[in-house]
C-alpha cells in the first residue's frame, strides 16, 4: 500500500510552485520555475519537474490544491479538489510551520499583502489595490533598467553604506526619480539599497497602513528572498523579520495542506504532459455587457468556463456536450 | 378631460438599484405621464458614462450619466435629476451641461434646484415635469410609491439574509424575480401590496437551513455604490452564495424615509467622532458599531473610488475594528468590472472569519 501524498500548486503571475507533501508536512518534491506568461504551459513543466523528484512506488498523491492569480485555470487542468485563494493558503502554510506568528508581510510578482494573526488564526488582512510600485514586478523592471540580475539585488543593495532616497509614493514617480538619481551620479549600490527602502516604504505606506505590525514577523513571497528588502524591513520596523527557507513556497504548501484536510479525494497521475489544454474567450453577445466567458478545453472537450455575469451567458459542460452530440 | 396620448411626455430616471419602478409608479400613476425605462445596466452604460465624465468623479456619475444617455436613446424627453448631500448635489447640473453638449435634446428637471427645504418647493418640481399636476391623484400615487420602496427594501433586506441557506437551488431568486416583475407591472396600490405579501409569504414557506451559527456579515459604505448591484459587483450574492447572512442597513427608507436624524444618531457614536463628515458617514459609523455589538462576524465597507466622505470614516471604522475585534475589509470600486480581484478578497475574507468562528466556539 503507497502511502498518501498531497500536490500544491501556487501560479502566481511571475512565477509558478509547486509542492507535493505526505502526511506530516514533509516536502517530497518541490519546484520553482517562471510563469512566462502561460500558465497551463507552467503547469506543464512543473508537473514534469515534480514528477522526476517523485517516488512513485512510495506514494501516491491522492488531493491536489491550487492558489494564485490562476488557481482557477491550473485547478480546472489538474482537476483539483480544492481552488483556494492566495491569501488563506498563504495563512494556513505559514502557521503550520510557524505557529506563533502574528504577522505576514508577502510581497509577490504583482500583489503584495498584510496577514494579521492572533493564536494561528487570521484576524485582518490587507492586498494592494490599484498600484503594482512595491511588488516584485517594480523590482524586476528596474533591475532591467539597471543591468543587475534581480536575484543579485539583495546582495548588491547590502554593499551600500547610504541608500539614495528613492520616492516611493508610484511607480511612475519612482521610476523618473531614479532615473534622476542614477544621471546625478548616485552609485548603482546606494540606488539598488534606495530602490530596497523604496519597495518597504511604499508597502508599509500603502498596505501595511493602518495595521498594528507584531512579532513575530514572517516575510515571504519571491520578494523575500531579496535580503536588502529583508534588511529594510527590520530597519523601518525595528524588530527581526523571519524568512523561512521555503518562504517562496508557501502558497503552494498551504494549499497543499487544504487539499489534505478537504473532503475531497481525486488521484494524481503526472499524466498531463500529452494532453493539449487550450482556452478560449467567448464574448457573450446575449446583453451589452459583453462578458468575455473562459472556456476550458481538454483535448478538444469543454472540461470548465468561467466569466459569466449573469445566467444568460452561461456555459455548461453538459449543455456543450449536448450541443456537440 | 382625458390627456391625449401623444400629449404625454416621455420622462425618464437615473437608474438606481431597483427603486426605477417606484418612479415609474408615481410617473405613471400619479402624474399620468409616460415613463421611459432604460435597459439594465451593462458595461455599455458604464463604458458611455466614463468616456464623457471627468476622470476623478466618483463612480456613481458615470453610471448616472450612462444611464441617462441610455435613457434619451430609449425615447425619452424629459430627465429627472434627484439632488444630494454631497457632490451628488452638484451631479444634476454638470450632467445636464456635459449632455447638451453632445447635443441631447431634453427637458431637465434637477431636484437640486428645489430642494430648499420647503415642501412648497417640492410641488413647483412637480410642476415643472408636470404642469396639470392633480395634487390629490399625485399624493395618493407618491404615498403608493414610497411604500414600494419600502417593500422592495423589506424583501431585498429578508432576501439577503436567506438566500445564501436556501435547499432548493434557485427558490429565492425565483421569488425576488417574481417580486420585481409585480413592481415593475403594478397599476394600483392593490397590486403593490399584493406583490409584497405574495413574495413575503414566498419567503416564509421556502425551506432554509441556517443552523444556530451562521455567519453574519453587515454591509456598511458609500449610498449608492453598497446599495446598487451592478455598481458592488453583486458583492451581497456573492456573500450570500458562500453561505452568509447578509445584512445591509443603508437603503432609501432608512436613509431617507425613516431616518432617524443626524443628531439622534450622533448621541450614539460619540466616542467615535465629534464631527459630521458627510451623508452618509454618521449612519455608516453608527451601523459599524451595533453590527460590532450585536456581535456580527464581520463588516464590509464599499465605496467608490474618489468618495471622499466615506474615504474620510475608515480610520474611525478601522478604530472600531480593533475595539470590538470584529474584522472588517474595505473595498474601492472604480469602473472595471472584473470579478477576480473581488473575489479573492472577498474568499479571503469568509475564510478568515468562518475559521474564527470556529475557534471563538
Amino acid at each position: 500500500m503507497r502511502q498518501e501524498a498531497y500536490l500544491g500548486v501556487d501560479v502566481g503571475s511571475i512565477s509558478t510552485k509547486g509542492v507535493v507533501i505526505d502526511g506530516d508536512n514533509h516536502i517530497l518534491a518541490s519546484a520553482y520555475i517562471w510563469t512566462e506568461g502561460d500558465p497551463i504551459g507552467a503547469v506543464k513543466r512543473l508537473i514534469a519537474q515534480l514528477d522526476g523528484q517523485f517516488d512513485h512506488d512510495r506514494f501516491q498523491i491522492r488531493a491536489t490544491g491550487t492558489t494564485g492569480s490562476a488557481r482557477k485555470l491550473v485547478g480546472a487542468v489538474l482537476g483539483a479538489t480544492v481552488v483556494k485563494n492566495e491569501i488563506t493558503a498563504h495563512a494556513v502554510g505559514t502557521t503550520t510551520f510557524h505557529p506563533d506568528v502574528r504577522t505576514i508581510l508577502e510581497i509577490g510578482g504583482q500583489d503584495s499583502k498584510i496577514i494579521l494573526l492572533e493564536n494561528g488564526i487570521a484576524i485582518d488582512y490587507a492586498m494592494n489595490t490599484l498600484c503594482a510600485a512595491g511588488t516584485g514586478a517594480f523590482l524586476s523592471s528596474q533591475s532591467r533598467r539597471l543591468g543587475i540580475p534581480v536575484e543579485d539585488m539583495g546582495e548588491v543593495a547590502l554593499k551600500s553604506a547610504h541608500p539614495t532616497h528613492i520616492a516611493a509614493r508610484c511607480t511612475v514617480f519612482a521610476e523618473s526619480d531614479l532615473v534622476h538619481k542614477i544621471q546625478v551620479g548616485h552609485t548603482k549600490e546606494d540606488i539598488v539599497a534606495g530602490l530596497c527602502q523604496a519597495v518597504v516604504g511604499n508597502y508599509l505606506n500603502n498596505v501595511g497602513k493602518g495595521k498594528r505590525i507584531r512579532e513575530p514577523i514572517v516575510f515571504q513571497g519571491g520578494v523575500s528572498k531579496n535580503i536588502g528588502v529583508v534588511k529594510a524591513f527590520e530597519k523601518a520596523l525595528g524588530e527581526p523579520v523571519i524568512v523561512d527557507e521555503n518562504g517562496h513556497l508557501m502558497g503552494a504548501i498551504g494549499a497543499a495542506i487544504l487539499a489534505r484536510s478537504g473532503e475531497a479525494r481525486a488521484d494524481f497521475d503526472f499524466d498531463i504532459e500529452d494532453i493539449d489544454f487550450v482556452t478560449r474567450e467567448v464574448i457573450c453577445g446575449r446583453c451589452p455587457n459583453r462578458c468575455e466567458i473562459i472556456c476550458v478545453y481538454r483535448d478538444g472537450r469543454l472540461i470548465d468556463s468561467w466569466g459569466n455575469r449573469c445566467e444568460n451567458g452561461e456555459i455548461t459542460v453538459r449543455q456543450a456536450q449536448e450541443n456537440s452530440a | 378631460m382625458k390627456a391625449d396620448k401623444k400629449d404625454k411626455r416621455k420622462i425618464a430616471f437615473p437608474m438606481i438599484a431597483h427603486y426605477n419602478d417606484a418612479v415609474r409608479y408615481f410617473i405613471e400613476q400619479g402624474l399620468g405621464q409616460t415613463y421611459v425605462m432604460q435597459p439594465a445596466m451593462t458595461r455599455r452604460t458604464m463604458a458611455l458614462g466614463e468616456k464623457l465624465s471627468p476622470d476623478m468623479v466618483c463612480t456613481p456619475f458615470k453610471t448616472i450619466l450612462g444611464s441617462m444617455i441610455e435613457a434619451l436613446e430609449a425615447g425619452a424627453e424629459v430627465l429627472i435629476m434627484t439632488m444630494g448631500y454631497c457632490r451628488l448635489g452638484y451631479y444634476g447640473e454638470l450632467a445636464e451641461s456635459i449632455l447638451r453638449e453632445q447635443g441631447y435634446d431634453f427637458d431637465y428637471v434637477n431636484f437640486a434646484e428645489y430642494t430648499t427645504g420647503r415642501p412648497k418647493d417640492y410641488l413647483k418640481a412637480v410642476k415643472a415635469i408636470c404642469p396639470h399636476v392633480r395634487p390629490a391623484k399625485a399624493m395618493g400615487a407618491l404615498r403608493a410609491a414610497l411604500d414600494m420602496v419600502k417593500y422592495i427594501d423589506e424583501v431585498e433586506c429578508q432576501y439577503y439574509m436567506n438566500c445564501g441557506f436556501e435547499t432548493e437551488p434557485g427558490s429565492f431568486k425565483a421569488a425576488l424575480k417574481r417580486f420585481y416583475r409585480d413592481m415593475r407591472t403594478a397599476k394600483t396600490r392593490r397590486d403593490i401590496e399584493a406583490g409584497y405579501e405574495n413574495c413575503l409569504q414566498t419567503f416564509e414557506r421556502l425551506p432554509i437551513d441556517k443552523g444556530p451559527n451562521a455567519l453574519k456579515v453587515g454591509l456598511i459604505g458609500e449610498y449608492f455604490t453598497v446599495m446598487d448591484a451592478f455598481s458592488n459587483l453583486d458583492l451581497e450574492q456573492a456573500l450570500a452564495d458562500m453561505g452568509v447572512e447578509v445584512h445591509r442597513w443603508m437603503n432609501v427608507s432608512h436613509r431617507n424615509l425613516d431616518y432617524p436624524g443626524e443628531k439622534n444618531l450622533h448621541v450614539r457614536i460619540k466616542e467615535y467622532c465629534r464631527y459630521e463628515m458627510g451623508p452618509t458617514s454618521t449612519a455608516n459609523i453608527w451601523k459599524a458599531k451595533k453590527y460590532a455589538e450585536d456581535g456580527f462576524d464581520g463588516i464590509i465597507h464599499a465605496k467608490s473610488a474618489g468618495c471622499t466622505p466615506e474615504i474620510e470614516i475608515m480610520p474611525v471604522i478601522r478604530n472600531i475594528s480593533e475595539d470590538y475585534k470584529i474584522p472588517v475589509l474595505f473595498l474601492t470600486y472604480d469602473t472595471q468590472t472584473a470579478t477576480a480581484g473581488l473575489m479573492t478578497r472577498l474568499e479571503a475574507f469568509y475564510d478568515m472569519i468562518a475559521m474564527r468562528k470556529k475557534v471563538i466556539q
